[in-house]
């Protein structure tokens, strides 16, 4: 045989010497997801649904789309949202003559949990809320209110309807703004086609 | 050459269980088998088998480099025109491979004939490189081999090489591992892989095929942390990859992929008729040819394969006696080659396939695969060698 042709102190060998395994055996076998970082939950993807628009509390409440106690934070909420300035003058040059106001005792005691308010703002009409639902990568949903108040300003003169189209601008924006910050991946773009005998390997 | 009957370890199918080779057995047949070897002699190895395969490697070699600047051998191999960047980019930038098996029918008389590259997603690596090692140790430790058998493996070694290498270039040393879903043989290999590059020192998590994500504006795929990958292995071919919803996306990221995109040159049977036509002659190349709208109906000595096709699927032929043989499969959408028709030797029922396997650019070990028919499937039986 060919191999004792070989200079015989020097034995050729053609395998290797000493082969291990790192994690495949039995006990190692079907644990590959635990040497993995615990996936962390992340939003993938939010819906927004049509947003509704109410005059005040009560109307909102009266609708029976929402309950009393999300009608009235959406309310508070919205409410912080109004632009605020420490002067008259200053929130009607931006506003517009008449449009601007301090806020009521109600709104004040809304907004800081203190009545009375040292600030004024356009005059808040009423507000629009929605709800919105956010999936993700474990596969959860959570579902939550969006609110978006609605005020005077120049361009509505107080119009309900100018002024609720106006709210619904920004709701857009501001829905577009939060869908694209979310991390969109798209799955599913490799492997979906089978093969003959449900594998690749030749 | 010879198939010689010995008898099984007694202990083999728990060990097997183990060593986490679950599938020694598939749908109810044996796929590992040890109730006999193939037995070879250190100069058939060395000459007729690993020197034919560096040989050929370099030639394959040679031709990717061509291939890689012209655009006209790029569309007959029916390669999409939308990876041809990614292809020639991959080969110009010297992205490195993992490795490849080349199967060869041979005798142990004459020269070794190349039948096909695997050079994509090649498997029957951990049997290869790993079960049938461990099977040469036992077999010499509990008396059924001489003490003197050897066996032509350092495949598993010279993985770990070329790991270590690849992980000296790669991010992070991280390297993801990835196979389709519900595959359980194809999870084991990969998973047989991630071992070995855990031995090379890398970092090797997992993903699912299905999983690799997309992200606006990201400049890599991601995992399903949306974490960016930045080198994948993948057991899944170009072919497939580059028609998928996400194909169109490789160019513009920055992923590395193993095996690089330059690969998808030489998994493709069309790559026969090209070694042909630039190395005609060379005594371990068939001749081959490209069929066309005007061949005629495959004559007797050849045979028929689709430019696309895994596991002797929709290989047809037609031995030089006239006796035809055919697999069915699905692979009837890309172009054929034809091929002309050499035997395997044939041991009782069992007609013996040599997998010759290259890592890095080294001829490195080898796997036997037996069929009773001649068209080696992914039904064909393990059957282990020896050096005697």
């Amino acid at each position: 045989m060919s191999k004792h042709d070989q200079t015989p102190h020097l034995p050729r060998r053609k395998r290797s010497g000493r082969l291990t395994l790192a994690m495949m055996g039995a006990s190692a076998f079907g644990l590959t997801a635990c040497g993995q970082p615990p996936q962390e939950e992340q939003i993938t993807e939010i819906e927004f649904d049509e947003p509704k628009s109410f005059q005040s509390v009560e109307d909102c409440v009266a609708e029976n789309v929402y309950t009393r106690s999300a009608c009235e934070d959406a309310y508070e909420a919205s409410l912080e949202e109004v632009p605020r300035f420490s002067t008259l003058e200053e929130c009607e040059a931006e506003h517009g003559e008449g449009a601007c106001t301090a806020p009521t005792e109600e709104q004040a005691q809304a907004a800081t949990g203190n009545s009375g308010g040292s600030w004024f703002m356009p005059a808040m009409m009423g507000y629009m809320v929605g709800s919105m639902m956010s999936n993700t990568n474990r596969g959860r949903s959570f579902e939550r209110v969006y609110q978006e108040p609605v005020y005077r300003n120049r361009q509505n003169q107080g119009n309900w309807n100018t002024a609720t189209n106006q709210a619904t601008q920004r709701i857009t924006q501001r829905n577009d703004a939060m869908r694209n910050s979310v991390a969109t991946s798209q799955r599913r773009g490799f492997g979906s086609r089978s093969s003959a005998r449900g594998g690749w390997g030749s | 050459m010879l198939r010689i009957d010995i008898p099984e370890r007694s202990n083999w199918k728990a060990l097997a269980h183990e060593l986490g080779f679950h599938f020694h057995t598939i749908d109810g047949e044996p796929y590992w088998k040890e109730d006999a070897y193939y037995q070879f002699t250190m100069e058939q190895v060395e000459r007729d088998i690993e020197a034919p395969t560096e040989a050929v490697h370099e030639m394959c070699m040679e031709l990717v480099d061509k291939v890689c600047h012209s655009n006209a051998l790029m569309q007959r191999l029916a390669l999409p025109e939308h990876m041809w960047d990614s292809i020639h980019h991959s080969w110009k930038s010297g992205q490195p491979h993992l490795y490849g098996r080349m199967d060869f029918a041979y005798s142990g008389d004459g020269p070794a004939k190349l039948l096909e590259l695997n050079y994509d997603t090649p498997t029957s690596l951990y049997e290869a490189g790993f079960f049938q090692w461990v099977w040469l140790e036992q077999a010499i430790s509990q008396g059924i081999l001489p003490r003197h058998a050897d066996q032509y493996n350092s495949i598993q070694e010279r993985l770990i090489n070329a790991m270590a290498h690849l992980g000296d270039r790669i991010e992070n040393r991280t390297l993801y591992f990835s196979c389709i879903k519900d595959n359980p043989e194809e999870r084991a290999t990969v998973h047989y892989l991630q071992d070995v590059a855990v031995q090379a020192g890398l970092k090797a998590p997992f993903i699912y095929t299905e999983d690799i994500g997309l992200q606006t504006g990201a400049e890599h795929f991601v995992d399903l942390d949306d974490l960016p990958i930045h080198a994948l292995f993948k057991l899944y071919p170009w072919e497939e990859m580059a028609d998928d919803a996400f194909g169109e996306h490789i160019p513009q990221l920055n992923t590395h992929w193993f095996e690089p995109p330059w690969k998808a040159i030489l998994s493709n049977k069309g790559i026969l008729p090209l070694l042909w036509e630039h190395f005609e002659g060379h005594p371990n190349l068939l001749p081959a040819f490209f069929e066309d709208a005007n061949s005629p109906p495959l004559p007797a000595g050849w045979v028929r394969k689709p430019f696309f096709s895994r596991e002797g699927s929709n290989v047809e032929l037609v031995t030089p006696a006239g006796h035809r043989e055919a697999v069915g499969g699905p692979y009837t959408d890309s172009p054929w080659i034809r091929q002309a028709y050499h035997p395997m030797p044939r041991f009782g029922n069992n007609h013996a396939l040599i997998g010759s396997w290259v890592v890095g650019d080294r001829a490195c070990g080898m796997g036997i695969r037996e069929d009773v028919g001649r068209i080696t499937k992914d039904s064909s039986c393990f059957v282990p060698h020896a050096i005697v």
